[in-house]
This record gives structure tokens, C-alpha cells and sequence, in this order.
């Protein structure tokens, strides 16, 4: 009894000890993490002409004048590209997890000729690197008379082999197929199955990847940069970047910071969302298990 | 009363303007209802905003691509190898260009005579951005709103100091040569100060008085006598220390135009003030009134934008209105100056703010007329020995040269980089053995 | 038809559904073919041509047969492949952020997941590792340049404390540079990886966990024998993918090595490097870089795969087998 008292002293000792390192290591990253965000807050504060004197850690009173004055920039129109860029984002993040999903499940549900192939070929094709093919991506949209066109931005990941490739191993590791056998006994048809059961248990897979595509179609410069000139139509890095290029005595470093802060904002809301849902996924999914 | 004057002779050229496109014998073509302009920033866009007005009817599209990565002259390039089939609205009718390619669009066939829509040069007209715009039978294809004849700035404390005077003409007779500027440079080291800010800082200096292009005509590289002397005297001010190792636009060299900078020297036109002296005029760290503008030991120029007519654009009455305004327009060019700081292309504006003894620079400059300064150096600029190859050669070999300068590989692994840079790029170009 | 036997009828059925697999990867099929395989057939093509351009003067296209993978591979006057040099700069680069990121979203999705340690507050460190991989890279490369910068607040800083003297510059330094890329990357990513671990470690069955502990196994034994196998899939994923991420590394060696890969070209990648002849329109090179850039991509996802699977294939089975039939 003694002992065993001991023991579990030992053991609480030991978990104290662990707790302790593990929130210091948490702490630590928290701070490199939030640091950035910090510098960037505190440079949002600040004017052009107190950027160029250099660092501070201490905000100053320019917040305001700098939201103002990129809310409202004449040329630079930020409510639209945040707007934009919300549309190409969210359509792209919900039809890149979809298909996606859709297609590894018909690798992995689904016994065909040449599945085997089919996957390999996937597994190689998502090796090549993106940026490569951009040319000629631009040619051919050029002469499918899509630019300026927000359907290059967002058709295309349809088919999303790394997204693909996460969602054919997730199912690899939780996906029981006698799920299907079951939902089959009942009479239900394929593709319902596939809607009705098989994407729910998919839940955190959809939740990952979603804000994954979600913040990769949003931080997207370089295509866009190519495709898309209209003043209407353009995203918030194009017009980060515009405004960065821009002629140095409008050059308002000031602004720049406010533009990337309100860039960041509609992520920062979206991951917040749907981090909540991958623990609730997550959660529901282990009570039917 | 002078506004009065300077608006009813705008409004007398206009009406000049449409009184000789109703005249010629043949008939004018129908003009496009949408006006298409690109460019990489908003610069010029805000000048034709306030100072320009759109035909009735017609509808400006500005098609502005940042210069990132190179990304406006790819999107330029796409739009003009696409010219011919896009539909009449769509087709561009001006792009803007600056000095260091502009080469590459006058000599192409997308860039059209000007001289076809009726715009004839004016002798107002600084005869280096007529040469600019033009192709090599001189056929002249754009039009600079501005002149950028460059000079040195320098810190009259810290003259004081060195020379024993802040006088402009006291300092321009003490750095008049290149040999009196290093001899000034050694007294401003044993001062404690740094004669320049940045190991680039005079090249342009240099670089724009090359007597041969970069490339000959059998596509060898060649090393103008210029170029080598730069780095001649580059090497030299580094290893005195009488320079920094920061580029040109490195905050480490804005930084020394703050109160507490240790450095005499700027190099720039009269964009620099508002592009690069933003530290100077800061109000707790700035400096403004302690500055002066002499001519320094070589005049040069640096930088400009240009505006090209596009071959095929259907609005070539407008084109050359815009032309009009931005170049003849002495009402227009009045106001670029006294409101923009800009330093027109307008010899007679320039000489009537040179000759106004009440016209001097507060916003930076102790009241100075940096107007007469520039005139006089404006002079002597020439557009010569331009390659299309420019815009790589020049930043390339800074970039490459300023890892020597700053200690972290030698010489020839340097040049070695640079020649690997030129070979990547352009391999056509024959490299030195 | 649903009501067939199992057994005889197996066959049957597979035949049956077989058509349902098909039409589920048709529209990634067709998505692909239109906008990737298409835009790089034409890549690759490309990559036999001389094709470039001077200004707005077009060179070519000429076929030269191998000719652009030959001078890809001819070593310059002092011996030097440029492109090994980069791939060698890109897999140092992705090494140096790599390793780190795996090691530490391994650690801290194990944290999250344990029932043991009860975290609190794990919503909001979730929510704060994954945040840097929210700032565009090159806007956050530009935070991280002015940081050390040579009139930046770090410079300053060491200055003050006798550490460095002033000509001391982190860009002219290869480790400095190099360790600079390697902790952006790692700071971008490890947020990334540690939600995928996580949401792989949570999908295992509790059960599984629970049956290993009551046979008595330690916290480690249950990482090796039973987390680490269920989870391998999902880790080869985030390793395949970081490591492509990796081999396409541009925007933050971009910007930090001020598009030069300074100093010497030792932060170069090979994107960098593709980048360098996209300026002029040089498909012939570009493409016939992004056929390397391609190839050791797929020998080295191919090796990673292979070898991580292989290891892992017995248990990964026997977990399959308990949880359902193939059909």
C-alpha cells in the first residue's frame, strides 16, 4: 500500500515535470510565433516616416490614420480584393477538398482496372513542382480567353494531387470499408453513400485541408499576378505588391503594414472556425466508433 | 492673373489641338470609345488624373501590373505579342517605360511613329528624351513628361565642416573632378564622415557617360572605361573606408540622411528627394534646410518614364492630346513643378522657375533654386550608347559586385558571377575569355 | 442486386461497383488534363528547344535535342555544376527547417493528443503555432530581413552587448543566411505539420491506445509499436509533401537573400535558379530545369515511400483487416 502510495507520488513528481518542460516549450513557440504578429500590429501603429527611424516595440497613435487611408485608397480598392479574394478562396478551398476526396475515395473504395496505375500516376504528377508549368499554364489561358477570369483560379483544384494524396492515406488510416458494405445493405446509392457518410467521417481531413487550401489560394501572388489586371478584379497580394512597387513618395510603409494586417485578418477568422470543427469532428467521429 | 494667362493658353492650344485634327485632307479614322494605359504604378496615373482631361465619352483603363519579379514588362509583352487579335477595345494604346528598357519597345514594331498621328517633337523638348523614344533610324515612338538630370546633394554641416564652407559654388569648385572628389572624400574620412552612402552611389554617374554600349554590335560584352573606373575608385573607398557597403536603396544608406548621419554626399535628380530622402525631411530625426545641390564632378542623368504610343491603338487623337499636354502644355508643366517637384521636359518652364529669384526648394533644401541647378545640367545630358541589355547589366553588376565589397567573396568570383548572371539571361551575349 | 451472396458473388460485385471508381476520379482527370498536363507537356517540350527572348525579339524556337541538359550539366571554368550546387543549397535549406519542424510537431501533437498531460489551453496554442503559415511568405520574409538587417533592431542589439562589432552583417554570412531561411521555414510549418499529425493521431481508435496501456506498455512503447504504425500514412504524407514544398523552396530564400541567393549563390535554389530564366522567356532552360527539378522529385518521394511503407506494412495491414474487409 505504502509503495504503491510511492509510486504514484513518483509518477505525479514525473507529470509535473513533463507538464512543466512541455508548457515551457509551448510558451516559448508561442512567443516566436506571435512575436511577427506582434512587430506587424505594432508597425500597422506607426507612420512612413516613423517606419524609416527604425524598431520599436511600443505602438504609436498612426492606427487609425492607416486604416483610413488604406480603407479608402483611391486606386488601391481593399474591400473589393478582400472580396475577390474571399470568393477564389473559399470556392477553391471547398471544390479542392471535395474532389479531392471524392477521387481518393474512388481510389480506395472502389476496385477498377488500373487503380494502381491511377494512383502511381497521381503520386508522380504531384512532384511537379507548380511554379514550373506557370508559362505555359498562361499561354493556354490566354488562348481559352480566361484571363481576367476568376475560373483559372479556382477549376483547377479539382484536381489537387497532394490534397488528394492526404485524403487517400487519412482514409488508409481511418476508414473502415464495411462502413460502405453496411451503408450498401441499406440500399444506399454510391454516390449518396459517398455525400451522406463517408464525408461526414471525413470531417477533420476536410477541416485540415480547407484552411490549407483556403490560405495557400489566398496568399497566392504569382498566377493571379499574371492572369487577372482589371482593377475589379484583383486579389490582396496583387495589391500588397502593387503597393509595394509603388512610386516612393506615395510609398506609405505604414499602409503597407495596415494592408497586410486586413489581409490576414479574414484567415486568421476562417482558421479559427474551422479548428473549432476539426476537434468536433474528431469528437463525434470517436463516439460512433 | 498669371493663372488666367497660363489657363487661356491651354485652353487656346486645345482648341489649336482640335482645330488641326479637323483640318488634314485625309480622314481622320473613327476613334475607340476606351482608352487602355498600362503601367507598373500609380505615379503617372495620378498626374493624368488632376491634369488631363478625358474626351468626352471615351474610358480611361488603367492597367497597372507591379514591377515585381519582373511581372509588368511579362504582362506588357503578353498584352503587345497579342495586340493584333484583340478586339479594338482591348487593345492597348499607351504603356509606360523607363529608361533602363525602354529600349526594347522603341526598336519593336509595337511601338508606333508618332510623328503619324501628327504629334511633331517641340524644341522645348529635351532633345535625350527625344532620343530615348526614338528607334535607330529615329523614328520617335513616346514622349517623357519629365527631365532627370542628376546632381550632387550634399550636407552643408557636414561641408562646413570638411571644406570650411557651405557655400554651393565654394563646394562644386572643391568637387568639380573625379581626382578633387576622392581628395574630398580623404579629408571627410580623417573628419570622421563618409564621402557617400552607399558603394553605388555614383555609379549612374558613371554608367551614363559610357562612350560605348555595354554590347557591340557582334553581341560582345565590352567594359566601357567608365564602368572600370567606377570600380576603380569603388575599391578605393572601400577599403578606406570612405563609402558603405549598403546598395543604393538599403535603409543603411537612408539612415545616414537623418540629423545624426555622418555622410556628405547624395547622388540623385529631383525624383530622389521624394523617392530616397524621406529621412531628411523626417520632423524629430530629419534635417531639412541643411541640405545643398551643386552640379558635382560629371553630369548625368538618372532614371525618367516614358509614355509609348502602341501600334494599333485606335485613339490616336487622344494619344497625341495626352502627348500634347504632358510636354507643351505650359500651364500643365507649371503646375508638375510647382506642385509635384518634378523637373519638366519643358526647357521654357524650366527657365522661367531657374530665372524666378522667388522660386526655391524649402521642402528639403535650405531655399535653394534647384530648378537653375538642373537646368544647367540638363544641358549636357545625352542618350548614347543604350542596349537593350541595360536594366540586366547595370543592377547586375552592382548586385555582384557588392558581395566583394562587402567582404564575402574576391574579385573574380565576383565577375565569375556576374558573367554566369549574363550568360543565364542573355545567351547570345559573348563573354570575355 | 444488393442482395447477392458474399462469397460467390464477390467477384461480380467488384465488376459492379468498378464503374463507380471510375466515374468518381473523372473530373480530377479532366480538371487535370486541361490545366496541368497540358500547360506541362508543353514544359517539357519546350526543354528540347532553344527558345528565349531579346527584349521583345524571339529567339528560336529551335530543336536542339539535349543540348539545354547538356549545358545544364557542364561544369563552369572552376569545376562547378551550377544546378548540383543548387540542388545542394535547396536540400541543406530544406534540412535545416526540416528536421526541426518534424521533430517539434511530433512532440507537440503528441502533447495535444494526450490525455495524460491534459493541456489547457490547447485551443489557443493550436490556433498560434499554425498562425505564421497565415502571413503571404514574402510579406513575412520581409518582417524577418528588416529584423536582422544591418540598421535592424538584432544588429543593434548584439552591437550593444560586444557580441559583434558593427561591420559584423548576417547577409554576407553563408550560415547566418542559410540558418535564417531554415528557421522561417521551420517557423511557417511546424504549426502546418503539427495539425495533420494531430488530426491523424485523433482519428486512431482511443481503443487502441487503451489496450496497449492496460497490457502495460510504456508511453513510449505505445508510440513506437502502435501510434507511429496507424499513423505512418499520414507522416509519409506531411514528409512527401514538406519535401516537395522543399524542393520548390522560393519566396523566403527569395527575399532574404535579396534575390541573389547571397553570399556566392549559396542560398540559390533550384527554383530560384528556374526563376533566373524566366525573366527572358527561356523556356528551353526553364523546362528543362523543371525536368530535373521533376525527376528528383519523383526519386526521392519514390525512395521516401517505398521505404517508409515497407517498413510499416504489417501492422498497417493487420489494422485494416480488423477495422473492415477490402472489398
Amino acid at each position: 500500500m505504502k509503495h504503491r502510495v510511492s509510486d504514484n507520488t513518483l509518477g505525479k513528481i514525473k507529470l509535473t515535470v513533463l507538464r512543466v518542460i512541455v508548457y515551457a516549450i509551448l510558451v516559448f513557440l508561442t512567443f516566436l510565433c506571435l512575436f511577427f504578429f506582434y512587430l506587424m500590429i505594432i508597425n500597422a501603429t506607426r507612420s512612413n516616416a516613423q517606419l524609416a527611424t527604425g524598431f520599436t516595440l511600443l505602438p504609436k497613435g498612426n492606427f487609425f490614420v492607416n486604416l483610413k487611408n488604406a480603407w479608402n485608397d483611391a486606386s488601391i480598392n481593399i474591400p473589393r480584393g478582400m472580396l475577390n479574394s474571399l470568393i477564389i478562396a473559399l470556392s477553391s478551398a471547398v471544390i479542392t477538398t471535395y474532389f479531392s476526396a471524392l477521387t481518393a475515395y474512388g481510389v480506395h473504395a472502389y476496385n477498377f482496372r488500373g487503380k494502381k496505375l491511377v494512383f502511381t500516376f497521381i503520386m508522380a504528377v504531384m512532384m511537379i513542382p507548380a511554379q514550373v508549368s506557370a508559362l505555359g499554364f498562361l499561354q493556354l489561358m490566354n488562348k481559352m480567353h480566361l484571363t481576367n477570369s476568376f475560373i483559372p483560379l479556382i477549376v483547377p483544384g479539382i484536381a489537387a494531387p497532394v490534397v488528394f494524396f492526404y485524403m487517400k492515406q487519412y482514409m488508409e488510416s481511418v476508414l473502415p470499408l464495411d462502413v460502405i458494405d453496411a451503408a450498401r445493405v441499406d440500399g444506399s446509392n454510391e454516390f449518396r453513400t459517398f455525400n451522406t457518410i463517408v464525408l461526414p467521417m471525413l470531417k477533420p481531413a476536410i477541416a485540415v485541408q480547407m484552411i490549407f487550401s483556403f490560405v495557400s489560394s489566398w496568399n497566392n501572388y504569382f498566377i493571379p499576378a499574371l492572369l487577372l489586371d482589371k482593377a475589379e478584379m484583383k486579389t490582396v497580394p496583387i495589391m500588397i505588391a502593387q503597393l509595394r512597387s509603388a512610386d516612393y513618395s506615395k510609398f506609405d510603409m505604414g499602409k503597407v503594414y495596415m494592408f497586410i494586417l486586413l489581409a490576414i485578418l479574414p484567415v486568421l477568422i476562417v482558421y479559427i472556425i474551422l479548428s473549432k470543427s476539426i476537434i468536433k469532428g474528431v469528437t463525434a467521429g470517436s463516439v460512433k466508433g | 492673373m498669371k493663372k488666367l494667362v497660363a489657363i487661356l493658353m491651354a485652353v487656346l492650344m486645345l482648341v489649336g489641338i482640335v482645330a488641326c485634327t479637323t483640318k488634314p485632307a485625309d480622314k481622320p479614322a473613327e476613334q475607340g470609345k476606351v482608352f487602355n494605359i498600362h503601367a507598373w504604378n500609380e505615379e503617372f496615373k495620378g498626374f493624368f488624373e488632376k491634369y488631363y482631361t478625358v474626351p468626352e465619352g471615351v474610358t480611361v483603363n488603367w492597367i497597372i501590373t507591379p514591377s515585381d519579379n519582373g511581372a509588368y514588362q511579362q504582362k506588357l509583352d503578353e498584352a503587345l505579342l497579342n495586340q493584333a487579335n484583340a478586339a479594338a477595345d482591348d487593345k492597348i494604346d499607351m504603356f509606360l517605360a523607363e529608361a533602363d528598357y525602354i529600349g526594347k519597345y522603341v526598336e519593336s514594331d509595337y511601338t508606333m511613329d508618332i510623328s503619324k498621328i501628327g504629334f511633331t517633337n517641340a524644341d522645348t523638348m529635351y532633345e535625350y528624351t527625344i532620343k530615348a523614344a526614338s528607334d535607330k533610324n529615329g523614328v520617335c515612338k513616346g514622349v517623357s513628361f519629365q527631365c532627370c538630370p542628376a546632381a550632387v546633394i550634399y550636407r552643408k554641416s557636414i561641408a562646413k565642416d570638411v571644406l570650411g564652407t557651405d557655400n554651393p559654388a565654394e563646394v562644386q569648385a572643391a568637387i568639380d573632378s573625379w581626382e578633387k572628389f576622392d581628395a574630398v572624400a580623404a579629408q571627410a574620412k580623417e573628419k570622421g564622415y563618409y564621402m557617400t552612402a552607399s558603394f553605388a552611389e555614383t555609379f549612374r554617374a558613371f554608367s551614363n557617360n559610357c562612350t560605348m554600349p555595354w554590347v557591340d554590335a557582334n553581341d560582345n560584352l565590352q567594359f566601357d572605361p567608365q564602368i572600370t573606373k567606377w570600380i576603380e575608385q569603388t575599391d578605393n573607398y572601400i577599403k578606406n573606408g570612405y563609402t558603405l557597403t549598403a546598395g543604393v536603396w538599403d535603409a543603411e544608406k537612408t539612415n545616414e540622411m537623418f540629423a545624426d548621419g555622418k555622410t556628405m554626399c547624395f547622388f540623385g535628380p529631383a525624383w530622389y528627394y521624394n523617392f530616397c530622402m524621406t529621412n531628411a525631411m523626417d520632423p524629430e530625426k530629419g534635417c531639412v534646410g541643411d541640405w545643398c545641390i551643386v552640379q558635382g564632378p560629371q553630369a548625368y542623368f538618372w532614371g525618367g518614364t516614358w509614355l509609348l504610343a502602341a501600334t494599333g491603338s485606335d485613339n490616336t487623337e487622344m494619344l497625341k492630346d495626352i502627348f500634347e499636354t504632358f510636354t507643351k502644355n505650359e500651364d500643365v508643366c507649371t503646375k508638375l513643378v510647382a506642385n509635384e517637384g518634378q523637373y519638366p521636359n519643358n526647357t521654357k518652364v524650366a527657365e522661367k522657375f531657374a530665372n524666378d529669384p522667388n522660386w526655391g526648394n524649402t521642402m528639403i533644401l535650405d531655399g535653394q533654386n534647384d530648378t537653375a541647378v538642373f537646368a544647367e545640367l540638363a544641358k549636357n545630358i545625352k542618350w548614347e550608347n543604350h542596349t537593350n541589355y541595360d536594366q540586366i547589366l547595370n543592377e547586375g553588376l552592382q548586385n555582384k559586385l557588392q558581395e566583394y565589397f562587402n567582404g564575402s567573396v574576391d574579385k573574380d568570383t565576383a565577375m565569375k558571377n556576374f558573367y554566369q548572371l549574363i550568360k543565364e539571361t542573355y545567351p547570345n551575349i559573348k563573354l570575355p575569355a | 442486386m444488393e442482395k447477392i451472396q458474399t462469397g460467390t458473388a464477390k467477384k461480380l460485385k467488384s465488376v459492379s461497383y468498378a464503374k463507380w471508381g471510375y466515374i468518381f476520379i473523372t473530373p480530377f482527370f479532366i480538371a487535370y488534363i486541361i490545366f496541368t498536363l497540358v500547360p506541362q507537356f508543353l514544359t517539357i517540350y519546350n526543354s528540347f528547344f532553344e527558345t528565349y527572348r531579346i527584349g521583345l525579339q524571339q529567339v528560336g524556337p529551335n530543336f536542339v535535342g539535349l543540348d539545354n541538359y547538356k549545358a545544364l550539366f557542364t561544369p563552369d571554368p572552376d569545376g562547378t555544376i551550377l544546378i548540383l550546387k543548387y540542388a545542394l543549397n535547396t536540400m541543406i535549406l530544406w534540412v535545416a527547417g526540416a528536421v526541426p519542424q518534424f521533430v517539434i510537431a511530433m512532440l507537440l501533437a503528441l502533447f495535444f493528443t494526450s490525455y495524460r498531460l491534459n493541456i489547457r489551453g490547447q485551443g489557443f496554442f493550436k490556433t498560434v503555432i499554425y498562425m505564421p503559415n497565415l502571413i503571404m511568405a514574402a510579406a513575412f520574409s520581409m518582417l524577418f530581413y528588416t529584423l536582422f538587417s544591418r540598421v535592424g533592431p538584432i544588429q543593434a542589439l548584439l552591437e550593444q552587448w560586444g557580441v559583434i562589432d558593427h561591420s559584423f552583417d548576417f547577409f554576407s554570412i553563408r550560415v547566418s543566411v542559410r540558418g535564417m531561411i531554415a528557421l522561417m521555414n521551420f517557423l511557417m510549418w511546424f504549426g502546418n505539420t503539427t495539425i495533420v499529425l494531430m488530426a491523424g493521431i485523433m482519428g486512431i481508435d482511443q481503443a487502441l491506445f487503451e489496450s496497449a496501456t492496460i497490457d502495460g506498455a510504456n508511453s513510449v512503447q505505445v508510440f513506437f509499436k502502435v501510434t507511429m504504425p496507424l499513423l505512418m500514412p499520414i507522416f509519409v504524407y506531411c514528409l512527401i509533401t514538406a519535401m516537395i514544398g522543399g524542393i520548390q523552396m522560393f519566396d523566403v530564400p527569395q527575399v532574404l537573400s535579396k534575390g541573389d541567393g547571397v553570399p556566392n549563390g549559396t542560398t540559390r535554389t533550384l527554383v530560384m535558379y528556374l526563376n533566373g530564366y524566366l525573366k527572358t522567356k527561356n523556356l528551353g532552360m526553364s523546362g528543362a530545369i523543371s525536368v530535373i527539378i521533376f525527376i528528383i522529385t519523383g526519386v526521392l518521394g519514390g525512395i521516401v515511400y517505398k521505404m517508409l511503407s515497407a517498413q510499416y506494412k504489417d501492422p498497417n495491414r493487420k489494422h485494416r483487416e480488423r477495422k473492415g474487409n477490402v472489398i
